[in-house]
């Protein structure tokens, strides 16, 4: 058994992260850990896997105890032998390039003779569902891929025990299904499992208990969700006579050789919020790129309120089109975040009438209005998502096209994104969002457009693309849409 | 660097050669074309680099915007030294002489030939570090530094450069595309301007780069990284007659290039 006792922990010696926390890891068992963003879920998992206190900086009070052993003492690489962590994105955690390489890397570490690893990356791509992966280069890896070969490196150093943080992020909801094929497997091999995750439905059907971390503490879950995403959406009629906002007329796109957008058409009209849906790989973030004219079709063309994307400026581009990118990093500009929510103001000269007070208004809606002097970079992953989304929105554009804002986004994030989509589209603008959610696009969207490998397959009021998706071998979109 | 730049296959003859000799290729070629900067003699290893390319099936291909870009570049530093370098015969003027004016601006025999060493060791260097990163496996070179003693913590620095790259090059797209969509234009009018593009670029790509650093350790310490001082490998690098010939091309190569420095080889330097 792998347990806390007592533990204590403060990354700045002031505001207490975890608070005399106790939990038990058993074998053969999947321990699910859900709570608000900041909570103390990964740091819990960092406690649980030995880095803190022996890498990461901080206040700790409390024990690790491995199969009774208090671990105290022992090194990183002694705890790491029976105690794997599988952090948050797989793609910061490759260390080399190719597939099998990588899942031997623990193995190489620990010396063990070649003949024997070899054996290992076998069992372990295998007991993962990827053999067929071991001589690609993993920086050609699917998100689902590299997911799998991550849990695959961990499992080669032969632990009992595999810690991992928000699994399903980034995965479509095959990838969850074969994710949650992938644990069961584990557990009936007698692992102990624990996973921290905000999507309860991707992990629920399998979980043997759930526990929620909130405020430094640790409970039981009640097993209730917020009601907020379960109100269906409202019908959508359009207006007659009215012009889209967005087109694509026989859009393509190519990377080199790739094609990753094929010759799509598509309008949206003011009012409308569409969820983009579709599997790992299939266009949707090209897609969102090329109609808000950040990339330029190699064939076709796209309008945005009814001017040529290629022909507009970046002043045009932000003045009309609010993108939310999925990692919230690379929309960062300023060191504060009072700067980062009035950048637009500075850049855009004639934004027309907007009352001074709406960008102070905003921030308090995302919640972000008492951290007004912090640098933005210094906030929690749910925070700054946030403060992309007030930021990008704040003077109001037309259209909003935000991929995958979900990811990682607590019941206050959660909300606070559904309202600002939401009264975008009665406002008179549209929204396009990118997810694998389907209980978000049933109850926040009007229209589902589902892509498979750079095309558009379906297009349709939510309920009739679900039903569709089922009779055509996409049934764990509904699945998954329905426990969500 | 872009991802195609890098390669795990072993085909080719350079794929199969010791990374570590690579790496040596690498260096006697920089160091050959920098102590006997003869354009000849660059052109000469540009050749057999080109050559390089074809045999491993590298693509070098033109009608990218970064392999043009550097072409062009190549094509700016040539006409920069033919302009700036007076000495020499005149060949003839860019502006002729026109009734009492001119004529301007002369190109002499040294400036074009002060010109082609320059671009040429240019493209040289930089091709030749495309062709090295191409065809070298970076989990293979880390192996064959353990034959020098160097310890792997240092080597593995090097591989984990090379997985980075590409990624960082995709980072850098989705920042400018990013700053697009708030309205950012990358301008360098005036020093305001060039400080607030170098801000905008660099803070989101190094917060993103060190997110990743931060993650990347905890990865290979929870897999036991640093360990011990010593680890084993599934994948090996090995010696084998062609590397002990290819050596010994490349010590002839760089004692070569010592001798043509040095003045000892008189009728060769009078062809390269």
């Amino acid at each position: 058994m792998l347990e806390v006792h007592d533990v204590s922990f403060s990354y700045d010696n002031e505001k207490l992260i975890l608070d005399a926390v106790n939990l038990q890891v058993r074998r053969g068992e999947i321990t699910v850990i859900t709570g608000p963003t900041g909570s103390g879920k990964s740091t819990l998992a960092l406690v649980l896997a030995g880095f803190i206190p022996r890498t990461i900086e901080g206040t700790f009070t409390g024990s690790l105890l491995i199969d009774g052993e208090n671990a105290e003492n022992s090194p990183i690489s002694e705890i790491a032998h029976k105690v794997a962590l599988v952090q948050q994105d797989p793609e910061s955690q490759i260390s080399t390039l190719l597939v099998s390489d990588e899942v031997a890397f623990g193995p190489e570490n620990y010396s063990v003779m070649p003949s024997e690893i070899q054996k290992r990356v076998n069992v372990s791509l295998n007991a993962v569902g990827s053999l067929h992966l071991a001589n690609r280069p993993t920086y050609a890896l699917s998100g689902g891929e590299k997911q799998r070969v991550t849990i695959a490196s961990m499992l080669a150093g032969e632990p009992d025990f595999l810690l991992l943080d928000e699994p399903s992020a980034s995965l479509d909801p095959k990838g969850i299904q074969q994710l949650q094929k992938v644990l069961l497997g584990f557990k009936n091999s007698g692992y102990g499992i624990l996973c921290i995750e905000h999507r309860l439905a991707t992990i629920l059907p399998i979980a043997d208990r759930v526990l929620r971390l909130s405020k430094g503490k640790i409970s039981k879950w009640s097993g209730k969700t917020n009601s907020a995403r379960t109100t269906p959406a409202e019908h959508f009629r359009r207006p007659d006579s009215v012009e889209p906002l967005l087109v694509a007329k026989g859009v393509s796109y190519s990377y080199g050789n790739i094609s990753a957008v094929r010759d799509v058409a598509l309008s949206v009209y003011p009012g409308e919020i569409v969820a983009l849906m579709g599997n790992n790989g299939s266009g949707k973030s090209t897609l969102i790129n090329l109609l808000a004219g950040l990339l330029h079709s190699t064939v076709g063309i796209t309008y945005l309120d009814g001017v040529p994307s290629n022909e507009m400026t970046a002043q045009d581009v932000a003045a009309r089109v609010a993108v939310v990118f999925q990692n919230p990093n690379h929309q960062i500009f300023e060191r504060t975040v009072q700067r980062e929510q009035h950048l637009v103001f500075d850049i855009l000269e004639s934004l027309g009438e907007i009352p001074s007070e709406r960008p102070d208004e905003v921030l308090l809606a995302a919640g972000l209005a008492e951290l007004k002097e912090r640098n933005p970079f210094s906030l929690s992953h749910g925070q700054k998502r946030r403060l992309n989304v007030s930021s990008v929105t704040v003077h109001e554009p037309l259209v909003y096209l935000f991929d995958e804002p979900f990811i990682g986004q607590d019941e206050i994030g959660r909300n606070f994104i559904t309202q600002t989509i939401r009264k975008r589209g009665k406002s008179g603008g549209a929204a396009i969002l990118v997810t694998h959610d389907s209980a978000v696009a049933t109850s926040l969207c009007s229209r589902i457009i589902f892509m498979e490998r750079g095309s558009v397959l379906l297009d349709g009021p939510p309920k009739i693309v679900l039903s569709r998706l089922n009779e055509i071998g996409y049934s764990e979109y509904a699945d998954l849409g329905a426990t969500s | 660097m872009t991802i195609e730049h890098q390669s795990t296959e072993s085909g080719s003859i350079l794929h199969r050669l010791n990374p570590s000799l690579k790496l040596a290729g690498l260096i006697i070629i920089t160091t050959g074309i920098l102590i006997y900067p003869s354009w000849r003699f660059s052109g000469l290893l540009l050749f057999l680099i080109i050559l390089g390319f074809m045999i491993s099936n590298v693509p070098l291909d033109m009608s990218k915007r970064r392999i043009r870009f550097l072409v062009v570049f190549s094509a700016l530093l040539f006409a920069f030294q033919v302009l700036m370098t007076a000495n020499g015969t005149i060949l003839f003027f860019i502006i002729p002489k026109y009734s009492s004016m001119g004529p301007f601006l002369p190109v002499t025999d040294f400036g074009v030939e002060k010109g082609f060493g320059m671009s040429l060791r240019f493209l040289l260097v930089v091709f030749s570090s495309m062709l090295f990163v191409s065809v070298t496996d970076p989990t293979l070179l880390a192996h064959s530094f353990t034959r020098f003693r160097i310890p792997y913590r240092y080597s593995f620095a090097l591989v984990i450069a090379l997985r980075f790259l590409p990624l960082f090059d995709m980072e850098n797209k989705t920042v400018r595309m990013a700053q697009r969509s708030r309205g950012i234009s990358i301008s360098v009018r005036g020093m305001s301007r060039i400080l607030r593009t170098i801000r905008y670029t660099f803070f989101p790509l190094l917060i993103s780069a060190l997110s990743r650093v931060d993650a990347l350790s905890l990865s290979m310490d929870g897999r036991g990284f640093g360990h011990s001082r010593t680890r084993t490998y599934l994948r090996k690098s090995s010696w084998n007659a062609l590397d002990s010939a290819v050596l010994v091309l490349l010590s002839a190569l760089l004692l070569a290039s010592i001798l043509l420095t040095l003045g000892f080889l008189p009728q060769v330097s009078a062809i390269i």
